[in-house]
């Protein structure tokens, strides 16, 4: 499998990454080499094999019950925020065409 | 005579126990070999010799009051640096979380806590656990303790070279591909990667959930069960936590009855003749303590590799998602909602985190995915089946850890693949779960050579019986 430039842009843009000319034109070359060395697992038969799909034998059951952190934890919480007024995060508009906008 | 930072858990606390020495005596000295040596190395991203202190004062205090707390009550530790460690920062190597101060402290740090450790501060790594060399922290590389011209390995780089270079008595690392057992190879000490599911990974910040797995570094194989078994447990914070019977050493005083594989395909892929050579002689010392050694056939150590990077990067490009500059680390200003993410995550993040999303992205997308996600996932089953196969027939799987001693630095930086192939024995371990230790077993050419040990599912117990034996006799 080979990418092209427009895959990459295309993928940059799904994974929401600003590339520059040069990134874009280095990571089609990497990607490539890589994807050329993976590609070995396309010849592994694998009819009738099940995906693996738990790593370990694990119990994940728990009761479902809220419980909050302390006010110590909430401050931490609340100082990494990068704007904050008061006790709220300011973040860009969410909704960048508003109902009739364009 | 040993000087006081280069003592294992186990002698410091027997010395504590007769009173020779103090845990304040035992920081001091390893804060003071890091402020004579880390200035070269670069092991550390920050230093707490204040708190430090304060924590060695207080174990003091409680051992004068005969209130102790066990084996690690003021022994000096080092932490990778993307566990979480309430109210210090914390950034994974990476600028997108520069000036980010953690929460919460992760399970394995509150349960350390709550055994007395003294935490000296926090290691550098590659951004977010993703190298062998930890060149890739946007922090600046890390120097080998033995030949600054080269890499330490990675990605826990800076908790190896604190534990070899004697800032500190054991550290913690993550291993996702091999991230604790690769460094630990290159520097000459132990590297713990317990089964996955063993250790919660509840405030470790997340590179590929499914294989991380966080472990000890440390200078005996005694050393590195003590720090799992405090470290261990179910945990509500990680639902992957098992609930299987808890580890607790099981030590062994020869190899009678036990019996050794080698994998055929692995000793017969490349590695350095004098990696070859110090493995084999470690090999005849195991067998001179009573193992039986066979080759063996373990399909798939190629494939194994090719289905860690695909499985890994999805994984990444999933996980990484949440650096979006929103709710905490770095955020561009005055952008709109678009531009805000994808700038802000192409100024945070470096080149091999943005390779590895971008490989992620694609290899989830769709027309794709089946591809390569679940075409991986499945090869996956067969690699977990080759070794379960081979670990009935034998009870150990042994190889090198790494192909080669450490490389030069910048040797590996231009091209991906020759950094991605220095994982290709450590991988299988976090592919299939299993428990794996990395055990220093010479030099070549004046650097440190690592064999590698793989044991059964939740299996610590005689894996690191097994490499304690090996560790006694080779003195």
């Amino acid at each position: 499998m080979s990418l092209n430039r427009e895959d990459v842009k295309t993928l940059a843009n799904l994974a929401r990454l600003k590339l520059s000319d040069e990134e874009l034109t280095i990571a089609e070359k990497e990607l490539d080499n890589i994807l050329a060395y993976v590609d070995r697992l396309s010849s592994v038969k694998t009819t009738d094999v099940e995906p693996l799909t738990v790593p370990a034998k694990s119990d994940g059951w728990r009761e479902d019950v809220v419980f909050s952190c302390d006010e110590v934890t909430r401050e931490f919480i609340l100082s990494n925020f990068p704007v904050r007024r008061g006790d709220l995060l300011k973040t860009p508009g969410v909704f960048e065409h508003p109902k009739g906008g364009r | 005579m040993k000087r006081l930072n280069e003592l294992t858990i186990a002698e410091a606390h027997r010395m504590f126990n007769r009173g020779d020495i103090s845990s304040v005596d035992v920081t001091q000295a390893c804060l003071d070999e890091i402020h004579s040596l880390d200035g070269s190395l670069h092991a550390f991203l920050d230093t707490y010799a204040e708190d430090a202190l304060m924590s060695a004062k207080q174990a003091d205090i409680r051992r004068e009051r005969g209130d102790i707390n066990g084996q690690l009550d003021g022994i000096p530790i080092a932490l990778k640096d993307n566990l979480l460690h309430q109210g210090k920062t914390v950034t994974a190597g990476s600028k997108i979380l520069s000036g980010y101060v953690s929460v919460t402290d992760a399970t394995v740090v509150r349960k350390l806590k709550e055994q007395g450790v003294v935490i000296l501060g926090r290691t550098n790594m590659d951004e977010f656990a993703m190298g062998s060399s930890t060149e890739r922290s946007v922090y600046g590389p890390t120097r080998h303790p033995r030949d600054p011209d080269r890499v330490p390995g990675g990605s826990s780089g800076g908790s190896a070279v604190a534990t070899a270079a004697n800032f500190c008595l054991a550290s913690l690392g993550s291993d996702t591909g091999g991230s604790i057992r690769q460094p630990a190879s290159f520097c000459g000490v132990v590297g713990f990667k317990p089964t996955y599911g063993r250790v919660s990974r509840s405030g470790l910040i997340a590179m590929a959930s499914s294989f991380d797995q966080i472990g000890p570094l440390t200078r005996s194989v005694e050393d590195a069960a003590i720090i799992f078994e405090a470290i261990q447990g179910q945990d509500p914070l990680d639902q992957t936590t098992s609930d299987h019977m808890l580890f607790h050493p099981a030590w062994r005083d020869d190899l009678n009855g036990v019996r050794i594989g080698l994998p055929r395909q692995a000793w017969e892929g490349g590695m350095s003749n004098g990696v070859r050579k110090t493995v084999s002689t470690a090999v005849e010392v195991m067998e001179s303590a009573g193992a039986t050694v066979v080759e063996i056939n373990l399909p798939y150590t190629d494939e194994a590799l090719a289905a860690y990077y695909i499985l890994m990067s999805c994984e990444v490009s999933a996980n990484l998602a949440r650096f979006d500059g929103m709710r905490y680390g770095l955020r561009l200003e005055d952008l709109p909602l678009f531009e805000t993410y994808a700038q802000t995550r192409a100024e945070g993040f470096g080149a091999e985190v943005k390779r590895r999303i971008l490989l992620g992205t694609y290899a989830l997308s769709q027309g794709y995915y089946d591809a390569y996600y679940l075409q991986a996932k499945k090869v996956q089953t067969l690699i977990r089946h080759a070794y379960e196969t081979a670990l009935r027939d034998v009870d150990v799987l042994l190889m090198p850890t790494t192909p080669t001693t450490a490389f030069k630095i910048g040797e590996k930086t231009v091209d991906p693949l020759a950094m991605y192939l220095e994982d290709i024995f450590t991988v299988g371990a976090n592919v299939t779960g299993l428990p794996a230790v990395s055990v220093p077993c010479g030099f070549f050419e004046g650097l440190p050579v690592g064999m590698h040990l793989i044991g059964r599912p939740f299996g610590e117990a005689e894996l690191l019986a097994f490499a304690r034996v090996y560790e006694e006799k080779a003195l």
